[in-house]
């Protein structure tokens, strides 16, 4: 039988065992690269430093996780101040404004995948909104997870999904559903 | 309607473009990194204290006469007023609450960073 996040949280903090804890990042190494991935801008290699002191404060701070949340939850937390903080050091927590984003949208032209321009459309919202739409549209959460996550009030976090939805749908409108 | 499909359309469009990123390698390098397992070194220091305290209570023991000072100082504590037994319990109580106040608030404290 698979032991399940709590389990492996449980031998980490009576044990120190680190197989264990090398069993939870194996399990969310995936899902942290990838929100990092997005929240970069698709710089895999600042995103995958990011990821690596994600899990590395996460081994540090396990004491302080209390099981209220999914452990996944708690880790985009950690993630999310990780790669804050490293923003703050580079002075890029600033959004792209909206004449910038109506500029760039030229599928046809720069790229015929839909892949390539969700992303690309993803990483011209401002910050604030890219990370809303990633934690409760791509990555599952609640608005209530994604509150405590990102430390914003919820109906911040509702605002924001829907205006990043909103602009998505109109950068990708070609794309759509009819 | 309309709107619900394009909501259900963006969301799996949006799952669909992050495939799974395979490992290679960033488990083990995490691993790498961590601090070495604290465990050997707590076991240590228990067994350090334990042997310590073994050795002062059988020190203590000897040099008191046969641990003789234990039945004199239930003699002298007998002996007290009964007010000041209550006051000596009383105090060693508020003592351990507050010990215990303090540790409870400095782990709140911890858990919050």
């Amino acid at each position: 039988m698979e032991l399940t996040d709590a389990d492996l949280v449980a031998r980490v903090l009576v044990d120190d065992d680190q197989h264990a804890f090398g069993e939870l990042v194996r399990r969310h190494q995936s899902a942290v690269r990838g929100l990092l991935r997005q929240l970069t801008r698709t710089d895999v290699a600042l995103a995958d430093d990011l990821a690596q002191q994600t899990f590395l404060r996460a081994y540090k701070n396990i004491r302080s996780f209390r099981g209220e949340a999914r452990f996944s939850t708690w880790l985009y937390r950690i993630a999310y101040n990780c790669f804050r903080e490293d923003a703050r050091r580079r002075k890029e927590l600033v959004g792209i404004d909206e004449e910038k984003l109506q500029t760039q949208h030229d599928p046809q032209v720069t790229d015929p995948g839909l892949r390539h321009d969700l992303m690309r459309a993803l990483s011209l919202l401002p910050l604030n909104e890219r990370s809303a739409v990633l934690l409760c549209c791509q990555n599952g959460l609640s608005h209530d997870e994604a509150s405590r996550v990102l430390d914003i009030p919820l109906g911040t976090v509702k605002t924001n999904v829907l205006r990043g939805r909103e602009k998505l749908k109109r950068m990708l409108a070609d794309w759509g559903p009819n | 309607m309309k709107q619900v499909n394009q909501e259900d359309w963006l969301d799996q469009k949006l799952r669909e473009a992050t495939p799974y990123i395979d490992d290679e390698g960033f488990t083990a390098r995490v691993l790498q990194q961590l601090p070495p397992p604290q465990r050997r070194h707590d076991l240590l220091r228990a067994v350090i204290l334990l042997g310590m305290a073994f050795l002062a209570s059988v020190l203590a023991y000897v040099v008191s006469g046969g641990g003789r000072f234990v039945s004199v100082t239930f003699e002298r504590l007998a002996a007290l007023p009964a007010l000041w037994v209550f006051a000596l319990a009383l105090s060693s109580g508020l003592v351990i609450a507050a010990a215990g106040a303090t540790a409870a608030v400095s782990r709140s404290r911890a858990s919050l960073t």
